[in-house]
């Protein structure tokens, strides 16, 4: 199983498109073909790369992060180069790197303007992607993060239609209000998590450290649910006091990303007026970057403070998913309702995420993935139709199923699934989040709240169906369009094979999603007091740095406590309040 | 006869063998659906029909092996609780399974199923082979014959499903191939609007089915929970059960048919105690039970066109008619009274629950005869009729004749698959004329449809000794003498709504076949003279019509059963169907929820009624249409509005549309302009962006660039600081 090339696999995966890239920068700009082939071939590469990493991942190891590789790099800070993928980020790399070639086809003739940059923009924004959901390192994970948002930002506003300024500038400043709260959250977790000299922005440090502290103040609260903090440890009676403002920074940052009511009003802008290259990525894989920061970070870190917001995000999570339905029947603009369909989409997983049981989590994971799949397909196959026509509007189509039999056909099938008709991927995604939100503690009027999208999901997908397919052609234009050629069909026809696949043969991706939403759900009940006891259980365990690097500082699996050599003072206010000999003693099980 | 019997008894393929290759039955006419669909334009029309029909074809014969090997007596399908008697199936591996949930890729065949089986691919054979003449004038026919066959794979898929959501993916599938049949002349607003509708209202059932379906997996799931001595029973003992169940879960998951069918076993000791884990905790397994069927109920009658949701079946008229027949009359629609054979022994402990299925049943019967009386359009009184015989099949259901219920399905398949290719073929003869009023005459021009069309109506209006006869008299029968424990009234309700329903039935069919085949030709028809449709048209209405006689058979009370030391008569589709509801009638005996009579009742006194209540209301029709009415040309005055309010369908239609979709539609519109542009986007964000810029213009002002002033504040704060920590020094 173990090869010397494992732990290089990734920095592969990640860094392949930016190579690409630099071998871009080279070509004239004049030459449109070669870039765009070299971009395409840069995109399968990667895809390969992706595949390699799919292929060594072992679904049933336990270890954690696998394929991991970890390189000192800013010593003092206690950041290091650290990637590995679990089984959620195996999914997303595997999306990211499906997506990647077909971006580039979906924009083969659209895009005719600064052709290098925007082909260069799309390798930056694959390598920043992948780093993201690839990262163990937070500090890592942040600015690959926000490594994203500035090739967006231009694809948005450079390629975009009309009003592009106005919707890049509304995606930007929305997501840096997001990014700042979460930095300096971030950078609290930082300090609180351990003591001077053992800090570290690494997610195992930062998880480990706070794990006792979690479950300390968890059984705190079960005993006296008002208490004012007395008699907790130093680091415990932190989280009692700043952790639900540090998780709210987390989750408001997140809530931007994926997005949730009421911080969604970005995305249709930006989705509108997005070039079909933005669309897709955006839809397919950035907005996962919030359910996969919730999944990864918010939730584990703060657990209790979670469990206290649980129901105020679930019912948001329920309220984006009917809204976001509603807002779909009142749309005339076929991108904006395929928009505001993500808001309900992504509600879903949502809500699966916070029903913190295992059906529900795996739904999640795999509504992700569906989501991505789905609505990615729907913008690439909408992209086509605005590339012929340049018209957004219901109003502007009409009888287009007699024009275009195979792009209908093609529609047709992406808005079964979208709708999660049964045998199609959205459907097991959706099913097993309502399942587990129904499992859940959460209360059953939301659960039921939450199906009625099944509903309002089938009417407003084919109220579009037929106001833009079915019926008689009623404009002139409309009548000379050309049905998809080769190279449209070959792009959008792996869309249609993945929801079939992922429809049909569903287990061997939720496999791989299998241990992942095991440990994210005993993380999130760990520390609320249910669920396993068993430290070695949540507990993260990742590679240490290579030996010549200064600090120790993930502990390894035996030692079920981080060794501290000495009373450490503690850095933050805690120390004022407790100064007799404040120590980091994790409560015993 | 003995001989027979073994001969019947024994099948030629090994019944293991049979149920492993259950899937091909459906994975033929879906590789019809793919081959039509994606080259059916570069084969051609006459390969397409050879595919399609061959498709579904195959299915058939591999149908009718795999019902023989069903009624072998070595056959027996493998599951958690043991062996079942007179079933076949296999488990071709988890479909998906998250937590403690799984679902499996299992079909099993058995009596109920294997009837379905026979009768899908039998009926849909004869309708593919009649749609080859019906739609050879159409340019989509590879469009048309891919959608007919993955229909056909999905309602298979409906039927042999083991599990509920299996059966969901084929529910889902044929509601699919109906939206795509009801819309296939998709350039006429109209008839891609009626598709929309139809997948609508039956997602609203799906609604309902969906939280039913999770409803079921927490009862499940707080039964495992239970401490084993609640869960002894008579016969087996609690920890075996319990260890039985927890196994039957694992292997097959909470909602497989196996798991369900032992959950009702267990249940009866348990309705009257409080549920004690899972979020349900303090409900009573009683009350969850009656909730989950009546969500189920809803999921049904989205599916098979009951109150309230039965507005989608007439406009769903609006596909070519071989679907009319096959989906919105002889399978589809009848997968709700599928389904709740399926889960009859849930159904048979829960009288509320019953009480309601069938005042549902009876109450769509009369309502959707009373809008047959009026309509002109033969497709819709057709429709109607559906849905009117659809309400008899509930009923039936919730009196707890489940026999005579599905044999009420198989029946109506013939006969209404027969009016239906009968209408089409009227249509086909007479320039697509579609009103009723403007036909009249045909029976000289096309006999054989004329012949045809006339066994099948005799059929539906329950004349002796037709097959239609047998199966509504066996539905009113129970409807008479079952009581549903403390509800007998509406046993009775239903009773008595089903016997007027009776005779409205034989008088708006007596009205639609006097209108159209007999007396003079009318003077504004399409065309002059019609002409009879070709044999492969007529074809499958002969034999549909010889079926719908011949199903009589079913109802014959032939067999002779020793039960308790008496010798009972049943008739032999229940006998057939005795396995599969074994574990239902052994519950009713235990609950006496359902009173069954005591002592058998003469049945030549209900035949004489039926017969009379059918000749009754037919002679009637035929007064008012072929003697009263072409006289006086006009209903009296005081009959005028209520002929109004029927030929309008009771303006329900209207009704929704004023209470559902405007207030939905206008709340959408309204959230959007206000919560999204106004509030958020006006108030919240721009707000955010309003206030930063004032803050900064008032700051600017701080800004003045004068150095001695910055000096000045720099030395005022130094100083402010300075005096601070002296404090906080000082005690």
């Amino acid at each position: 199983m173990n090869s010397i090339y494992d732990s290089r696999i990734l920095n592969l995966v990640i860094f392949s498109p930016l190579l690409v890239a630099g071998l871009l920068a080279f070509l004239p700009r004049n030459e449109k073909g070669q870039i765009r082939a070299l971009t395409l071939g840069g995109m399968v590469l990667n895809l390969l790369t992706c595949l390699w990493a799919y292929s060594r991942f072992s679904p049933t190891s336990p270890v954690e992060f696998q394929l991991e590789y970890r390189l000192a790099w800013v010593d003092d800070l206690g950041l290091s180069y650290h990637v590995g993928v679990d089984g959620i980020s195996m999914g997303l790399v595997l999306l990211t790197g499906v997506l990647g070639p077909l971006v580039v086809l979906s924009s083969w003739t659209f895009v005719d303007e600064r052709v290098k940059e925007f082909h260069l923009a799309l390798l930056v924004l694959q390598t920043a992607m992948l780093g993201a959901v690839c990262a163990v390192d937070t500090l890592l994970f942040f600015v690959f993060f926000e490594a994203m948002l500035v090739p967006m930002y231009l694809l948005i506003g450079v390629w975009g239609s009309e009003e592009r300024q106005m919707a890049a500038m509304k995606f930007f400043l929305y997501t840096m209000v997001g990014s700042v709260l979460m930095l300096v959250a971030l950078l609290a977790v930082y300090f609180l998590a351990a003591p001077a000299g053992m800090r570290s922005f690494d997610y195992s440090t930062l998880y480990n450290g706070l794990m006792s502290a979690n479950r300390e103040l968890a059984q705190y609260l079960k005993a006296n649910p008002a208490g004012d903090g007395a008699g907790l440890s130093a680091a415990a009676l932190a989280l009692l006091r700043y952790g639900p403002y540090l998780f709210l920074a987390f989750a408001l940052a997140f809530a931007i990303k994926v997005p949730m009511f009421p911080v969604h009003t970005w995305l249709p802008d930006a989705h509108v007026q997005a070039p079909v290259a933005g669309s897709i990525v955006l839809a397919g894989v950035m907005l996962k970057m919030g359910t996969y920061g919730f999944w990864r970070f918010a939730i584990p870190l703060f657990p209790v403070a979670s469990r206290q917001f649980q129901l105020l995000l679930a019912a948001l999570a329920v309220v984006g998913i009917v809204y976001g339905a509603f807002m779909c029947l009142a749309q005339r603009d076929i991108k904006k309702l395929i928009a505001y369909s993500s808001v309900s989409h992504l509600g879903y997983c949502m809500l699966g995420m916070l029903a913190f049981t295992a059906e529900g989590a795996t739904g999640s994971a795999y509504q992700m993935l569906n989501h991505g799949v789905s609505t990615s397909a729907l913008f690439l196959l909408f992209g086509f139709l605005y590339e012929r026509r340049h018209a957004r509007l219901m109003s502007d189509y009409g009888g287009i199923a007699k024009v275009m039999p195979v792009f209908s056909a093609f529609f047709l099938i992406v808005t079964f699934s979208s709708v999660a008709v049964p045998g199609t991927n959205g459907f097991v995604g959706e099913f097993l989040v309502l399942l587990g939100s129904y499992k859940s503690n959460l209360p059953l009027w939301l659960s039921v709240a939450a199906t009625t999208a099944v509903v309002l999901g089938a009417a407003y997908m084919l109220w579009m169906v037929q106001k833009v397919f079915f019926g008689q052609v009623t404009h002139q234009e409309n009548l000379g369009l050309k049905d998809l050629g080769p190279r449209e069909v070959v792009a959008a026809l792996p869309f249609v094979l993945l929801i079939a696949v992922m429809g049909l043969k569903p287990q061997p991706l939720l496999d791989v999603i299998d241990h992942s939403t095991q440990r994210f759900v005993a993380r999130a009940k760990y520390a609320a007091g249910e669920g396993p006891v068993d430290d070695s259980k949540v507990r993260v365990v990742v590679r240490p740095l290579p030996k010549d690097a200064v600090a120790q500082v993930a502990p390894t699996l035996p030692p079920a406590v981080p060794a501290h050599p000495t009373p450490i003072p503690l850095p933050m206010r805690p120390v004022r309040l407790q100064p007799a000999q404040p120590q980091l003693q994790p409560a015993t099980p | 006869m003995e001989k027979l019997q073994l001969f019947f008894q024994t099948s030629p393929v090994d019944p293991t063998a049979a149920g492993q290759a259950l899937w091909l039955i459906i994975a033929l006419p879906l590789l019809g659906a793919l081959v039509t669909g994606v080259f059916g334009k570069i084969i051609g029309r006459q390969n397409t029909h050879l595919v399609a029909v061959g498709a579904v074809g195959g299915s058939f014969l591999l149908s009718l092996l795999v019902f023989w090997a069903i009624n072998d007596f070595r056959s027996a399908a493998g599951s958690p609780f043991g062996p079942i008697a007179y079933a076949v199936g296999a488990d071709f591996g988890t479909w998906f399974s998250a937590g403690a949930f799984k679902v499996t890729f299992g079909l099993t065949a058995d009596h109920l199923s294997g009837s379905m089986l026979l009768v899908i691919t039998g009926v849909g054979f004869l309708i593919h082979l009649y749609s080859t003449g019906y739609m050879s004038h159409d340019a989509g026919y590879w469009r048309f014959f891919s959608y007919l066959n993955l229909f056909i794979a999905a309602m298979l898929t409906l039927v042999l499903a083991d599990s509920l959501p299996l059966l969901f993916v084929g529910w889902e599938g044929v509601g699919l191939c109906s939206y795509l049949l009801i819309g296939f002349w998709y350039d006429d607003a109209q008839k891609a609007f009626a598709g929309r509708k139809a997948f609508i209202t039956n997602r609203i059932g799906d609604f309902g089915f969906l939280i039913a379906a999770f409803l079921t997996v927490l009862v499940v799931e707080s039964i495992v929970q239970l401490p084993v001595t609640s869960l002894s029973r008579a016969g087996a003992d609690g920890a075996m059960v319990a260890s039985r169940y927890a196994q039957g879960v694992n292997a097959k998951g909470a909602l497989s048919m196996p798991v369900l069918e032992e959950t009702a076993r267990i249940l009866p000791n348990l309705l009257t105690q409080d549920i004690a884990t899972g979020p349900l905790t303090g409900v009573g397994y009683g009350t969850a039970l009656t909730i989950i069927l009546v969500l189920f109920l809803l999921g049904a009658a989205g599916k098979s066109a009951q109150i309230p949701l039965y507005v989608w079946l007439p406009d769903a008229m609006a596909g070519p008619t071989p679907v009319s027949a096959l989906i919105h009359a002889a399978t589809m629609v009848t997968s709700g009274v599928y389904l709740f054979c399926r889960l009859s022994y849930l159904v048979v402990l829960s009288p509320t629950a019953m009480a309601v299925i069938a005042l549902i049943g009876a109450s769509t019967a009369l309502v959707a005869a009373l809008i047959a009386f009026t309509q002109t359009g033969i497709k819709k009184v057709l429709a109607y009729s559906t849905v009117s015989q659809l309400g008899f099949m509930f009923l039936g259901i919730g009196v707890g004749a489940f026999w005579a219920a599905f044999l009420h399905v198989v029946t109506h398949a013939f006969f209404k698959a027969c009016l239906f290719l009968g209408a089409g073929s009227v249509m086909h003869g007479n320039g697509d004329e579609e009103d009723i009023t403007r036909l009249g005459g045909v029976r000289k021009e096309m006999p054989v449809t004329w012949a045809t069309f006339l066994i099948a109506t005799l059929a539906i209006t329950g004349i002796v000794p037709l097959s239609g006869f047998f199966s509504k008299d066996a539905i009113l029968h129970a409807a008479h003498v079952n009581g549903i424990a403390g509800f007998e009234w509406a046993g009775h309700a239903a009773y008595w709504l089903g016997v007027v329903t009776a005779a409205g039935t034989s008088f708006y069919m007596m009205r639609l076949y006097f209108l159209t085949f007999e007396g003079p030709r009318a003077k504004d028809a399409k065309v002059p003279h019609a002409h009879e449709s070709s044999p492969v048209m007529t074809g499958p209405l002969v034999v549909l019509a010889v079926l719908s006689v011949v199903a009589l058979v079913h109802g014959l009370p032939i067999m002779h059963v020793q039960r308790g030391g008496v010798t009972a008569t049943q008739a032999l589709m229940e006998n057939f169907l005795d396995p599969v509801f074994r574990t239902t009638h052994d519950l009713v005996a235990q609950k006496q929820f359902l009173v069954l009579p005591k002592e058998e009742h003469g049945l030549l006194g209900a035949y004489v009624q039926a017969w009379l209540i059918a000749v009754v209301a037919g002679a009637l029709a035929y007064w008012v249409y072929r003697r009263y009415l072409p006289v006086v040309k006009k209903l009296p005055a005081a009959l005028e509005p209520l002929r109004k309010l029927s030929f309008n369908k009771f303006y329900v239609d209207e009704l929704y549309t004023a209470l559902l979709v405007r207030p939905l539609t206008f709340v959408a519109r309204a959230a959007h302009r206000l919560v999204d542009a106004v509030l958020i986007d006006g108030v919240m964000v721009r707000g955010t962006a309003w206030v930063t810029k004032q803050t900064g213009a008032v700051l600017r002002y701080l800004q003045t660039g004068d150095a001695q002033m910055y000096a000045a504040v720099m030395a005022v704060a130094l100083a402010g600081g300075l005096v601070w920590a002296l404090l906080r020094v000082m005690p």
